[in-house]
Protein backbone atom coordinates (compact mmCIF):
# COMPACT_ATOMS: atom_id res chain seq x y z
CA UNK A 1 0.00 0.00 0.00
CA UNK A 2 0.80 3.49 -0.26
CA UNK A 3 3.07 4.79 2.69
CA UNK A 4 2.48 7.96 2.80
CA UNK A 5 -0.71 7.62 3.29
CA UNK A 6 -2.01 5.59 6.94
CA UNK A 7 -4.57 3.50 7.30
CA UNK A 8 -7.20 3.27 9.61
CA UNK A 9 -10.09 0.07 10.58
CA UNK A 10 -13.78 1.23 10.46
CA UNK A 11 -16.15 -0.68 12.05
CA UNK A 12 -20.03 -0.39 11.44
CA UNK A 13 -22.41 -1.96 13.56
CA UNK A 14 -25.12 -4.41 12.79
CA UNK A 15 -28.27 -5.78 14.32
CA UNK A 16 -26.95 -9.42 15.31
CA UNK A 17 -26.07 -12.67 14.23
CA UNK A 18 -27.90 -16.00 14.61
CA UNK A 19 -24.90 -18.14 15.39
CA UNK A 20 -25.41 -21.75 14.21
CA UNK A 21 -25.52 -22.76 18.02
CA UNK A 22 -28.80 -20.82 18.21
CA UNK A 23 -27.56 -18.02 20.24
CA UNK A 24 -28.38 -14.91 18.84
CA UNK A 25 -25.59 -12.75 19.26
CA UNK A 26 -26.31 -8.80 19.63
CA UNK A 27 -25.36 -6.03 18.96
CA UNK A 28 -22.71 -6.78 16.89
CA UNK A 29 -19.66 -4.61 15.65
CA UNK A 30 -17.72 -5.72 12.57
CA UNK A 31 -14.26 -3.68 12.17
CA UNK A 32 -12.90 -4.19 8.34
CA UNK A 33 -10.47 -1.77 6.45
CA UNK A 34 -10.84 -1.45 2.73
CA UNK A 35 -8.24 -1.01 -0.14
CA UNK A 36 -8.58 0.89 -3.50
CA UNK A 37 -12.00 1.91 -5.18
CA UNK A 38 -14.95 0.11 -5.84
CA UNK A 39 -16.23 0.48 -9.17
CA UNK A 40 -19.78 1.23 -10.69
CA UNK A 41 -20.74 -1.70 -11.31
CA UNK A 42 -19.51 -3.31 -7.91
CA UNK A 43 -17.70 -6.02 -9.59
CA UNK A 44 -14.30 -5.47 -8.18
CA UNK A 45 -14.41 -6.46 -5.09
CA UNK A 46 -12.26 -8.80 -3.11
CA UNK A 47 -12.21 -10.04 0.28
CA UNK A 48 -9.51 -11.02 1.99
CA UNK A 49 -9.57 -13.46 5.03
CA UNK A 50 -7.20 -13.34 7.60
CA UNK A 51 -5.99 -16.48 9.79
CA UNK A 52 -5.98 -17.37 13.26
CA UNK A 53 -4.28 -14.52 14.82
CA UNK A 54 -5.00 -11.95 12.71
CA UNK A 55 -6.89 -8.79 11.85
CA UNK A 56 -9.04 -5.95 9.53
CA UNK A 57 -5.40 -4.45 9.03
CA UNK A 58 -4.20 -6.21 6.39
CA UNK A 59 -2.17 -3.91 4.49
CA UNK A 60 -0.42 0.07 4.76
CA UNK A 61 0.46 1.52 7.92
CA UNK A 62 -1.78 2.23 10.89
CA UNK A 63 -1.73 5.33 12.49
CA UNK A 64 0.97 3.09 15.01
CA UNK A 65 3.29 2.99 11.96
CA UNK A 66 2.11 -1.15 12.13
CA UNK A 67 2.25 -2.81 8.59
CA UNK A 68 -0.30 -5.31 7.46
CA UNK A 69 -0.27 -8.47 7.67
CA UNK A 70 -0.10 -9.22 3.91
CA UNK A 71 1.28 -5.83 2.75
CA UNK A 72 3.52 -7.79 0.32
CA UNK A 73 0.54 -9.39 -1.27
CA UNK A 74 -2.56 -6.32 -1.08
CA UNK A 75 -1.19 -3.11 -3.16
CA UNK A 76 -0.85 -1.11 -6.08
CA UNK A 77 0.74 -3.68 -8.56
CA UNK A 78 1.26 -6.33 -6.41
CA UNK A 79 -0.40 -9.82 -6.19
CA UNK A 80 -3.63 -8.05 -5.31
CA UNK A 81 -3.48 -5.09 -7.26
CA UNK A 82 -5.39 -2.40 -5.47
CA UNK A 83 -5.66 -0.22 -8.45
CA UNK A 84 -7.69 -3.21 -9.96
CA UNK A 85 -9.73 -4.21 -7.02
CA UNK A 86 -11.30 -2.97 -4.22
CA UNK A 87 -10.30 -4.99 -0.87
CA UNK A 88 -11.87 -6.02 2.20
CA UNK A 89 -10.28 -7.81 5.63
CA UNK A 90 -12.80 -7.76 8.32
CA UNK A 91 -11.95 -9.10 12.03
CA UNK A 92 -12.87 -12.33 12.20
CA UNK A 93 -15.76 -12.86 14.56
CA UNK A 94 -14.70 -13.86 18.03
CA UNK A 95 -11.23 -11.89 17.72
CA UNK A 96 -10.25 -9.23 19.44
CA UNK A 97 -9.39 -6.41 17.02
CA UNK A 98 -12.64 -4.54 16.99
CA UNK A 99 -15.09 -7.01 16.07
CA UNK A 100 -17.34 -8.46 18.68
CA UNK A 101 -15.65 -11.16 20.93
CA UNK A 102 -14.83 -12.20 24.16
CA UNK A 103 -13.49 -8.78 25.46
CA UNK A 104 -16.38 -7.00 24.18
CA UNK A 105 -18.92 -5.91 26.79
CA UNK A 106 -21.84 -8.17 27.40
CA UNK A 107 -25.17 -5.81 27.16
CA UNK A 108 -26.45 -8.14 29.47
CA UNK A 109 -24.14 -8.03 32.53
CA UNK A 110 -22.41 -4.68 31.31
CA UNK A 111 -19.07 -6.60 31.64
CA UNK A 112 -16.91 -8.13 28.64
CA UNK A 113 -17.97 -11.66 28.00
CA UNK A 114 -14.62 -12.86 28.96
CA UNK A 115 -14.92 -17.17 28.93
CA UNK A 116 -18.69 -16.40 28.42
CA UNK A 117 -18.54 -15.81 25.21
CA UNK A 118 -21.19 -18.15 23.26
CA UNK A 119 -18.74 -20.49 21.09
CA UNK A 120 -18.77 -19.26 17.26
CA UNK A 121 -18.06 -21.91 14.13
CA UNK A 122 -16.25 -20.62 11.05
CA UNK A 123 -19.41 -20.46 9.29
CA UNK A 124 -20.72 -18.10 11.65
CA UNK A 125 -17.53 -15.69 10.95
CA UNK A 126 -18.91 -16.04 7.41
CA UNK A 127 -22.34 -15.20 7.84
CA UNK A 128 -20.46 -11.99 9.67
CA UNK A 129 -18.76 -11.49 6.41
CA UNK A 130 -21.45 -12.02 4.09
CA UNK A 131 -23.89 -9.04 6.44
CA UNK A 132 -20.53 -6.83 5.74
CA UNK A 133 -20.45 -7.14 2.11
CA UNK A 134 -23.54 -6.37 1.62
CA UNK A 135 -23.81 -3.04 3.89
CA UNK A 136 -21.18 -2.10 1.30
CA UNK A 137 -23.82 -2.84 -1.22
CA UNK A 138 -21.63 -5.47 -2.67
CA UNK A 139 -23.69 -8.14 -4.32
CA UNK A 140 -21.33 -10.29 -5.65
CA UNK A 141 -17.49 -10.36 -4.89
CA UNK A 142 -14.87 -10.93 -7.48
CA UNK A 143 -12.98 -13.30 -5.29
CA UNK A 144 -12.49 -14.51 -1.87
CA UNK A 145 -8.81 -15.25 -0.88
CA UNK A 146 -7.48 -16.61 2.59
CA UNK A 147 -4.54 -18.59 4.12
CA UNK A 148 -5.14 -21.29 7.24
CA UNK A 149 -8.44 -20.33 8.89
CA UNK A 150 -8.70 -17.75 6.54
CA UNK A 151 -8.95 -20.68 3.94
CA UNK A 152 -11.23 -22.72 5.83
CA UNK A 153 -13.73 -19.39 5.35
CA UNK A 154 -12.83 -19.18 1.80
CA UNK A 155 -14.12 -22.70 1.64
CA UNK A 156 -16.93 -22.18 4.00
CA UNK A 157 -18.17 -18.98 1.52
CA UNK A 158 -18.02 -21.21 -1.68
CA UNK A 159 -19.98 -23.45 -0.33
CA UNK A 160 -22.56 -22.07 1.44
CA UNK A 161 -23.02 -18.58 -0.62
CA UNK A 162 -21.83 -19.70 -4.58
CA UNK A 163 -23.86 -16.97 -5.81
CA UNK A 164 -21.94 -14.48 -4.00
CA UNK A 165 -18.72 -14.88 -5.38
CA UNK A 166 -16.97 -15.49 -8.69
CA UNK A 167 -13.79 -17.37 -7.23
CA UNK A 168 -11.82 -18.56 -4.37
CA UNK A 169 -8.39 -18.65 -3.76
CA UNK A 170 -7.55 -21.21 -0.48
CA UNK A 171 -4.58 -21.13 0.43
CA UNK A 172 -2.51 -24.09 2.96
CA UNK A 173 -6.24 -25.29 4.39
CA UNK A 174 -8.26 -28.51 5.12
CA UNK A 175 -11.86 -29.08 5.02
CA UNK A 176 -11.34 -30.68 8.45
CA UNK A 177 -8.49 -30.06 10.62
CA UNK A 178 -6.19 -33.17 11.77
CA UNK A 179 -6.28 -34.77 14.98
CA UNK A 180 -2.86 -33.85 15.07
CA UNK A 181 -3.68 -29.90 14.40
CA UNK A 182 -6.68 -30.86 16.93
CA UNK A 183 -3.92 -31.86 19.58
CA UNK A 184 -1.53 -29.24 19.21
CA UNK A 185 -4.90 -26.76 20.04
CA UNK A 186 -5.89 -28.34 22.52
CA UNK A 187 -2.04 -28.45 24.17
CA UNK A 188 -2.37 -24.90 23.48
CA UNK A 189 -5.40 -24.11 25.15
CA UNK A 190 -4.39 -26.21 28.36
CA UNK A 191 -1.58 -23.56 28.64
CA UNK A 192 -3.87 -20.97 29.29
CA UNK A 193 -6.55 -22.88 31.23
CA UNK A 194 -3.36 -24.00 33.87
CA UNK A 195 -2.57 -20.13 33.75
CA UNK A 196 -3.44 -19.42 37.64
CA UNK A 197 -3.31 -15.79 36.73
CA UNK A 198 -6.20 -17.01 34.29
CA UNK A 199 -10.13 -16.86 34.99
CA UNK A 200 -10.80 -20.76 35.29
CA UNK A 201 -14.66 -19.60 35.63
CA UNK A 202 -16.56 -16.91 34.37
CA UNK A 203 -17.73 -16.00 37.87
CA UNK A 204 -13.94 -14.72 38.12
CA UNK A 205 -14.62 -11.70 36.00
CA UNK A 206 -16.98 -10.29 38.62
CA UNK A 207 -14.13 -10.39 41.21
CA UNK A 208 -11.78 -8.20 38.97
CA UNK A 209 -8.73 -10.23 38.64
CA UNK A 210 -8.11 -9.96 35.23
CA UNK A 211 -5.06 -10.40 34.64
CA UNK A 212 -3.70 -13.25 32.29
CA UNK A 213 -0.42 -14.84 32.65
CA UNK A 214 1.94 -16.66 30.56
CA UNK A 215 -0.50 -19.07 29.35
CA UNK A 216 -1.09 -17.44 25.77
CA UNK A 217 2.34 -16.36 25.04
CA UNK A 218 2.76 -20.69 25.76
CA UNK A 219 -0.09 -21.46 23.49
CA UNK A 220 1.88 -19.05 20.90
CA UNK A 221 4.77 -20.53 21.13
CA UNK A 222 3.36 -24.09 20.80
CA UNK A 223 1.17 -22.57 17.43
CA UNK A 224 4.26 -21.17 16.18
CA UNK A 225 6.68 -24.48 16.07
CA UNK A 226 3.86 -25.96 13.84
CA UNK A 227 3.79 -22.67 11.71
CA UNK A 228 7.52 -23.33 10.88
CA UNK A 229 9.31 -26.20 9.30
CA UNK A 230 12.07 -28.05 10.51
CA UNK A 231 14.29 -26.53 7.58
CA UNK A 232 13.39 -22.94 8.30
CA UNK A 233 14.31 -23.48 12.15
CA UNK A 234 17.31 -24.86 10.83
CA UNK A 235 18.23 -22.09 8.59
CA UNK A 236 17.02 -19.15 10.81
CA UNK A 237 18.48 -20.13 13.70
CA UNK A 238 20.20 -23.53 13.86
CA UNK A 239 21.92 -24.35 17.40
CA UNK A 240 23.08 -20.78 17.48
CA UNK A 241 22.94 -19.07 20.86
CA UNK A 242 22.93 -15.24 20.37
CA UNK A 243 20.05 -13.20 21.67
CA UNK A 244 19.18 -11.38 18.77
CA UNK A 245 15.80 -11.34 17.11
CA UNK A 246 14.97 -11.27 13.41
CA UNK A 247 15.15 -7.36 12.87
CA UNK A 248 18.61 -8.04 14.30
CA UNK A 249 17.92 -6.31 17.81
CA UNK A 250 18.88 -7.33 21.28
CA UNK A 251 16.85 -8.54 24.08
CA UNK A 252 17.85 -9.44 27.56
CA UNK A 253 18.04 -12.96 29.27
CA UNK A 254 15.79 -11.14 32.18
CA UNK A 255 12.72 -9.87 30.22
CA UNK A 256 9.98 -12.28 31.08
CA UNK A 257 10.72 -13.16 34.75
CA UNK A 258 14.45 -14.57 33.64
CA UNK A 259 13.26 -17.24 31.33
CA UNK A 260 14.10 -15.65 27.59
CA UNK A 261 15.53 -18.02 26.66
CA UNK A 262 19.29 -19.20 25.61
CA UNK A 263 19.47 -20.72 21.92
CA UNK A 264 18.15 -18.36 19.14
CA UNK A 265 14.86 -20.74 18.61
CA UNK A 266 14.18 -20.25 22.60
CA UNK A 267 14.24 -16.37 22.36
CA UNK A 268 12.53 -16.42 18.81
CA UNK A 269 9.88 -18.07 20.67
CA UNK A 270 9.94 -16.19 24.07
CA UNK A 271 10.09 -13.15 21.70
CA UNK A 272 6.73 -14.02 19.78
CA UNK A 273 5.08 -15.09 22.96
CA UNK A 274 5.87 -11.92 24.78
CA UNK A 275 4.08 -9.62 21.78
CA UNK A 276 1.48 -11.84 21.39
CA UNK A 277 0.56 -11.77 24.72
CA UNK A 278 0.27 -7.58 24.48
CA UNK A 279 -1.83 -7.73 21.20
CA UNK A 280 -4.31 -10.95 21.31
CA UNK A 281 -6.52 -11.93 23.99
CA UNK A 282 -6.48 -15.55 25.05
CA UNK A 283 -10.06 -15.75 25.13
CA UNK A 284 -10.24 -15.16 21.70
CA UNK A 285 -7.52 -17.66 21.43
CA UNK A 286 -9.45 -20.25 22.71
CA UNK A 287 -13.16 -19.27 21.23
CA UNK A 288 -10.90 -19.27 17.64
CA UNK A 289 -9.25 -22.13 18.06
CA UNK A 290 -12.05 -24.34 18.96
CA UNK A 291 -14.06 -23.17 16.09
CA UNK A 292 -10.87 -24.06 13.77
CA UNK A 293 -11.57 -27.56 15.67
CA UNK A 294 -15.18 -28.15 14.91
CA UNK A 295 -14.64 -27.29 11.16
CA UNK A 296 -15.49 -30.15 9.70
CA UNK A 297 -17.27 -29.87 5.43
CA UNK A 298 -17.75 -33.79 6.07
CA UNK A 299 -19.87 -33.59 9.02
CA UNK A 300 -21.50 -30.84 8.05
CA UNK A 301 -22.58 -32.32 4.60
CA UNK A 302 -21.91 -35.39 4.96
CA UNK A 303 -19.32 -35.83 1.85
CA UNK A 304 -16.89 -33.16 0.18
CA UNK A 305 -18.76 -34.10 -2.79
CA UNK A 306 -21.66 -32.66 -1.50
CA UNK A 307 -20.21 -29.94 0.38
CA UNK A 308 -18.89 -28.65 -2.92
CA UNK A 309 -22.46 -29.06 -4.53
CA UNK A 310 -23.71 -25.75 -4.65
CA UNK A 311 -19.98 -24.30 -5.83
CA UNK A 312 -20.19 -22.26 -9.03
CA UNK A 313 -16.78 -20.14 -9.22
CA UNK A 314 -13.74 -21.22 -9.58
CA UNK A 315 -11.54 -22.32 -7.31
CA UNK A 316 -7.80 -22.66 -6.71
CA UNK A 317 -6.13 -24.56 -3.80
CA UNK A 318 -2.75 -23.71 -2.73
CA UNK A 319 -0.95 -25.97 -0.84
CA UNK A 320 3.26 -25.89 0.22
CA UNK A 321 5.62 -28.41 0.61
CA UNK A 322 7.10 -28.30 3.81
CA UNK A 323 3.22 -27.45 5.60
CA UNK A 324 3.08 -30.55 7.86
CA UNK A 325 0.59 -29.03 9.66
CA UNK A 326 -2.12 -28.16 6.63
CA UNK A 327 -0.34 -30.79 4.43
CA UNK A 328 -0.35 -31.39 0.60
CA UNK A 329 -2.65 -34.38 1.17
CA UNK A 330 -5.37 -32.27 2.64
CA UNK A 331 -5.30 -29.75 -0.43
CA UNK A 332 -5.69 -32.70 -2.53
CA UNK A 333 -8.68 -34.07 -0.55
CA UNK A 334 -10.30 -30.89 -1.57
CA UNK A 335 -8.93 -30.94 -5.18
CA UNK A 336 -10.63 -34.42 -5.97
CA UNK A 337 -13.68 -34.07 -4.06
CA UNK A 338 -14.11 -30.47 -6.42
CA UNK A 339 -12.72 -32.79 -9.76
CA UNK A 340 -15.58 -34.83 -8.90
CA UNK A 341 -18.11 -32.72 -8.69
CA UNK A 342 -17.28 -31.70 -12.24
CA UNK A 343 -16.10 -27.52 -10.66
CA UNK A 344 -13.68 -25.33 -11.89
CA UNK A 345 -10.63 -26.04 -9.79
CA UNK A 346 -7.04 -25.02 -10.21
CA UNK A 347 -4.35 -26.26 -7.26
CA UNK A 348 -0.62 -25.09 -6.94
CA UNK A 349 1.59 -27.05 -5.05
CA UNK A 350 4.62 -24.63 -3.93
CA UNK A 351 7.81 -26.07 -3.19
CA UNK A 352 8.18 -23.41 -0.60
CA UNK A 353 10.67 -24.14 2.68
CA UNK A 354 8.79 -21.75 5.13
CA UNK A 355 6.43 -24.28 6.50
CA UNK A 356 2.88 -23.53 7.35
CA UNK A 357 3.50 -20.08 7.50
CA UNK A 358 4.88 -19.95 3.59
CA UNK A 359 2.38 -17.34 2.75
CA UNK A 360 2.75 -14.95 4.77
CA UNK A 361 6.63 -14.62 4.82
CA UNK A 362 8.25 -11.69 2.47
CA UNK A 363 10.48 -15.07 1.07
CA UNK A 364 7.94 -16.75 -0.67
CA UNK A 365 6.06 -13.35 -1.81
CA UNK A 366 6.96 -12.98 -5.26
CA UNK A 367 5.57 -17.12 -6.11
CA UNK A 368 2.70 -16.02 -4.46
CA UNK A 369 2.17 -12.77 -5.97
CA UNK A 370 2.51 -14.59 -9.66
CA UNK A 371 -0.08 -17.34 -8.62
CA UNK A 372 -2.83 -15.00 -7.15
CA UNK A 373 -2.48 -11.91 -9.51
CA UNK A 374 -2.40 -15.14 -13.07
CA UNK A 375 -5.80 -16.71 -10.93
CA UNK A 376 -7.39 -13.20 -10.44
CA UNK A 377 -7.12 -12.16 -13.98
CA UNK A 378 -8.46 -14.99 -15.25
CA UNK A 379 -11.88 -15.01 -13.17
CA UNK B 1 8.38 -11.82 -14.63
CA UNK B 2 10.01 -14.06 -16.16
CA UNK B 3 9.20 -14.95 -19.89
CA UNK B 4 11.36 -17.47 -20.82
CA UNK B 5 12.10 -20.69 -18.66
CA UNK B 6 16.08 -21.29 -17.90
CA UNK B 7 15.55 -24.32 -20.20
CA UNK B 8 18.47 -25.28 -22.57
CA UNK B 9 16.46 -25.74 -26.03
CA UNK B 10 16.68 -28.74 -27.56
CA UNK B 11 14.83 -30.09 -31.09
CA UNK B 12 12.48 -31.69 -28.62
CA UNK B 13 11.16 -27.86 -28.05
CA UNK B 14 10.69 -27.23 -31.40
CA UNK B 15 7.58 -29.28 -31.57
CA UNK B 16 5.70 -26.72 -34.16
CA UNK B 17 4.43 -29.83 -36.19
CA UNK B 18 3.48 -31.95 -33.01
CA UNK B 19 1.24 -28.80 -31.91
CA UNK B 20 -0.33 -28.23 -35.30
CA UNK B 21 -1.08 -32.24 -35.69
CA UNK B 22 -3.05 -32.18 -32.22
CA UNK B 23 -4.87 -29.14 -32.63
CA UNK B 24 -6.22 -30.69 -36.12
CA UNK B 25 -7.47 -33.63 -34.22
CA UNK B 26 -9.32 -31.85 -31.34
CA UNK B 27 -13.36 -30.63 -32.46
CA UNK B 28 -13.35 -27.24 -31.32
CA UNK B 29 -15.87 -26.26 -27.89
CA UNK B 30 -14.93 -29.58 -26.25
CA UNK B 31 -12.54 -30.18 -22.97
CA UNK B 32 -8.86 -30.86 -23.17
CA UNK B 33 -6.74 -32.43 -20.06
CA UNK B 34 -3.18 -31.87 -21.31
CA UNK B 35 -0.74 -33.87 -19.27
CA UNK B 36 2.66 -32.70 -18.94
CA UNK B 37 1.79 -28.96 -20.18
CA UNK B 38 4.68 -27.13 -19.64
CA UNK B 39 4.23 -23.54 -19.43
CA UNK B 40 0.86 -24.03 -21.16
CA UNK B 41 1.66 -23.16 -25.05
CA UNK B 42 -0.45 -25.76 -26.57
CA UNK B 43 -3.50 -25.01 -23.93
CA UNK B 44 -2.93 -21.50 -24.92
CA UNK B 45 -3.36 -21.93 -28.47
CA UNK B 46 -6.60 -24.57 -27.80
CA UNK B 47 -8.02 -21.57 -25.70
CA UNK B 48 -6.94 -18.89 -28.88
CA UNK B 49 -8.22 -21.04 -31.75
CA UNK B 50 -10.25 -23.98 -31.06
CA UNK B 51 -12.50 -22.15 -28.13
CA UNK B 52 -11.29 -25.20 -25.70
CA UNK B 53 -11.67 -25.33 -22.36
CA UNK B 54 -8.61 -26.51 -20.84
CA UNK B 55 -6.83 -28.04 -17.83
CA UNK B 56 -3.08 -28.65 -17.88
CA UNK B 57 -1.21 -31.13 -15.29
CA UNK B 58 2.31 -30.08 -14.78
CA UNK B 59 4.85 -30.66 -11.87
CA UNK B 60 7.97 -28.16 -12.33
CA UNK B 61 6.68 -25.07 -10.32
CA UNK B 62 8.39 -22.53 -12.63
CA UNK B 63 6.11 -23.83 -15.57
CA UNK B 64 2.68 -24.22 -13.19
CA UNK B 65 3.23 -20.49 -12.36
CA UNK B 66 3.48 -19.35 -15.70
CA UNK B 67 0.45 -21.65 -16.89
CA UNK B 68 -1.64 -19.83 -14.38
CA UNK B 69 -0.04 -15.94 -15.35
CA UNK B 70 -1.49 -16.88 -18.72
CA UNK B 71 -4.78 -18.10 -17.43
CA UNK B 72 -4.61 -21.35 -18.21
CA UNK B 73 -6.44 -23.71 -15.53
CA UNK B 74 -3.36 -26.35 -14.12
CA UNK B 75 -2.40 -28.83 -11.62
CA UNK B 76 0.47 -29.83 -9.94
CA UNK B 77 0.16 -33.49 -9.89
CA UNK B 78 2.80 -35.96 -10.32
CA UNK B 79 2.08 -38.14 -13.70
CA UNK B 80 3.26 -41.17 -12.39
CA UNK B 81 0.89 -41.53 -9.25
CA UNK B 82 -1.80 -41.90 -12.17
CA UNK B 83 -5.02 -39.58 -12.69
CA UNK B 84 -7.21 -40.24 -9.17
CA UNK B 85 -9.77 -37.89 -8.74
CA UNK B 86 -10.14 -37.22 -12.17
CA UNK B 87 -13.79 -38.63 -13.00
CA UNK B 88 -14.24 -41.35 -15.36
CA UNK B 89 -15.08 -40.13 -19.51
CA UNK B 90 -14.81 -36.07 -17.83
CA UNK B 91 -12.67 -35.10 -21.11
CA UNK B 92 -13.23 -35.13 -24.85
CA UNK B 93 -9.35 -35.38 -24.99
CA UNK B 94 -6.90 -36.59 -22.85
CA UNK B 95 -3.07 -35.33 -24.61
CA UNK B 96 0.54 -36.64 -23.27
CA UNK B 97 2.68 -34.70 -25.61
CA UNK B 98 6.56 -35.79 -25.61
CA UNK B 99 6.04 -37.04 -22.01
CA UNK B 100 5.51 -40.87 -22.12
CA UNK B 101 8.91 -42.21 -22.99
CA UNK B 102 9.74 -40.18 -19.71
CA UNK B 103 7.33 -41.95 -17.53
CA UNK B 104 8.45 -44.38 -14.29
CA UNK B 105 4.85 -46.47 -15.27
CA UNK B 106 3.62 -45.77 -18.52
CA UNK B 107 0.98 -48.58 -18.80
CA UNK B 108 -0.70 -47.04 -15.63
CA UNK B 109 -0.92 -43.51 -16.81
CA UNK B 110 -2.47 -44.28 -20.51
CA UNK B 111 -4.92 -46.66 -19.21
CA UNK B 112 -5.73 -44.10 -16.88
CA UNK B 113 -5.86 -41.58 -19.48
CA UNK B 114 -8.35 -44.24 -21.48
CA UNK B 115 -10.34 -44.11 -18.29
CA UNK B 116 -10.93 -39.98 -18.19
CA UNK B 117 -10.73 -38.84 -21.62
CA UNK B 118 -13.14 -40.28 -25.00
CA UNK B 119 -10.19 -40.22 -26.87
CA UNK B 120 -6.29 -39.76 -26.02
CA UNK B 121 -3.92 -37.89 -28.20
CA UNK B 122 -0.09 -39.03 -27.51
CA UNK B 123 2.78 -37.61 -29.31
CA UNK B 124 5.99 -39.80 -28.62
CA UNK B 125 10.10 -39.38 -30.27
CA UNK B 126 10.50 -42.56 -32.25
CA UNK B 127 14.13 -44.49 -31.34
CA UNK B 128 13.42 -46.67 -33.75
CA UNK B 129 14.58 -44.39 -36.43
CA UNK B 130 17.20 -45.69 -38.54
CA UNK B 131 20.05 -43.23 -37.58
CA UNK B 132 19.53 -44.12 -34.11
CA UNK B 133 19.49 -48.10 -34.95
CA UNK B 134 22.67 -47.69 -37.07
CA UNK B 135 24.23 -46.25 -34.01
CA UNK B 136 23.69 -49.15 -31.96
CA UNK B 137 24.87 -51.75 -34.19
CA UNK B 138 27.70 -49.62 -34.93
CA UNK B 139 29.15 -48.26 -31.94
CA UNK B 140 27.69 -51.30 -29.66
CA UNK B 141 26.39 -47.50 -27.32
CA UNK B 142 23.22 -46.58 -26.63
CA UNK B 143 22.91 -43.02 -28.91
CA UNK B 144 22.30 -39.30 -28.25
CA UNK B 145 19.08 -38.47 -29.51
CA UNK B 146 17.96 -35.20 -30.61
CA UNK B 147 15.02 -34.79 -28.67
CA UNK B 148 17.24 -34.49 -25.44
CA UNK B 149 21.06 -35.17 -26.51
CA UNK B 150 22.14 -36.45 -22.79
CA UNK B 151 23.92 -39.74 -22.58
CA UNK B 152 21.96 -42.91 -21.35
CA UNK B 153 22.19 -41.93 -17.20
CA UNK B 154 21.17 -38.54 -17.29
CA UNK B 155 18.48 -38.42 -20.25
CA UNK B 156 15.11 -38.40 -19.00
CA UNK B 157 13.80 -40.58 -22.00
CA UNK B 158 13.84 -43.62 -19.91
CA UNK B 159 11.99 -45.34 -22.30
CA UNK B 160 13.44 -45.70 -25.91
CA UNK B 161 10.70 -46.68 -27.74
CA UNK B 162 9.41 -47.12 -31.34
CA UNK B 163 6.23 -46.84 -33.24
CA UNK B 164 6.22 -50.23 -33.29
CA UNK B 165 6.73 -50.40 -30.28
CA UNK B 166 3.72 -47.98 -29.18
CA UNK B 167 1.08 -49.92 -31.81
CA UNK B 168 1.45 -53.11 -29.64
CA UNK B 169 1.45 -51.65 -26.37
CA UNK B 170 -2.36 -49.88 -27.69
CA UNK B 171 -3.24 -53.71 -28.54
CA UNK B 172 -2.38 -55.06 -24.79
CA UNK B 173 -3.90 -52.50 -23.03
CA UNK B 174 -7.24 -52.98 -25.00
CA UNK B 175 -7.18 -49.98 -26.88
CA UNK B 176 -7.25 -48.88 -30.28
CA UNK B 177 -5.49 -46.36 -32.50
CA UNK B 178 -8.15 -44.37 -34.23
CA UNK B 179 -5.53 -42.13 -36.01
CA UNK B 180 -1.63 -42.04 -36.67
CA UNK B 181 0.62 -39.18 -37.68
CA UNK B 182 4.14 -39.12 -38.83
CA UNK B 183 6.83 -36.42 -38.18
CA UNK B 184 9.68 -36.30 -40.54
CA UNK B 185 11.75 -33.25 -40.61
CA UNK B 186 9.10 -30.98 -39.35
CA UNK B 187 6.86 -32.44 -41.61
CA UNK B 188 3.34 -33.69 -40.47
CA UNK B 189 2.34 -36.70 -43.27
CA UNK B 190 -0.58 -38.82 -42.04
CA UNK B 191 1.40 -41.32 -43.93
CA UNK B 192 4.67 -42.57 -44.57
CA UNK B 193 6.31 -45.26 -45.85
CA UNK B 194 8.47 -47.42 -43.22
CA UNK B 195 7.27 -44.69 -40.77
CA UNK B 196 9.10 -47.28 -38.13
CA UNK B 197 12.42 -46.24 -39.65
CA UNK B 198 12.05 -43.04 -41.07
CA UNK B 199 9.62 -40.63 -38.34
CA UNK B 200 11.24 -38.60 -35.60
CA UNK B 201 7.85 -38.77 -34.22
CA UNK B 202 5.01 -40.70 -33.86
CA UNK B 203 1.43 -39.38 -32.73
CA UNK B 204 -1.32 -41.20 -32.26
CA UNK B 205 -5.10 -40.93 -31.29
CA UNK B 206 -6.20 -43.53 -29.21
CA UNK B 207 -10.05 -44.92 -27.07
CA UNK B 208 -10.72 -47.56 -25.41
CA UNK B 209 -11.88 -50.17 -27.68
CA UNK B 210 -15.39 -50.47 -26.28
CA UNK B 211 -16.02 -46.93 -27.21
CA UNK B 212 -17.99 -46.72 -30.11
CA UNK B 213 -16.65 -44.49 -32.92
Amino acid sequence: MDRTVTVSTQSIQLEGVRLQSGIYLSPLIVAYETYGELNERKDNAVLVLHALSGDAHAAGLDADGRIGWWDGMIGPGKGIDTTKYFVICSNCLGGCKGTTGPTSVNPDTGKPYGRTFPQITIRDMVNVQVMLIEKLGISKLHSVIGGSMGGMQALEWACGYGDKLKSAVVIAATARLSPQGIAFNWVSRNAIYCDPASPAKSDDLNSGFYKPGRGLAVARMIGHITYLSEETMQAKFGRKRKLRDMDGTTYSLGENQGIGGEFEIESYLQHKGSSFMARFDEDSYIIITKAIDYFDLVREYGDLASAFKEIKGKMMIVSFTSDWLYPTSMSLDIVRALQASKKHVSFVEMDLPYGHDSFLVPQGMPNMTRIVKGFLKGV
Amino acid sequence: MSDQTQEIRTPFHEFEAGFNIIIDLITPGTRVLDLGCGSGTLLARLRDEKDVEGCGVELDQEKVMRCTERGIRVMTLDLDYGLEGFPDLSYEYVVLSRTVQQLARPEHLVREMLRVGSKSIIAFPNFGQWKIRLEYLLTGRTPLVRTFPLPWYSSPDIHRITIQDFRHFVCDIGGKIEREFFIIKNEPKPRLFFPNLRADWGCVQISAQHSSL
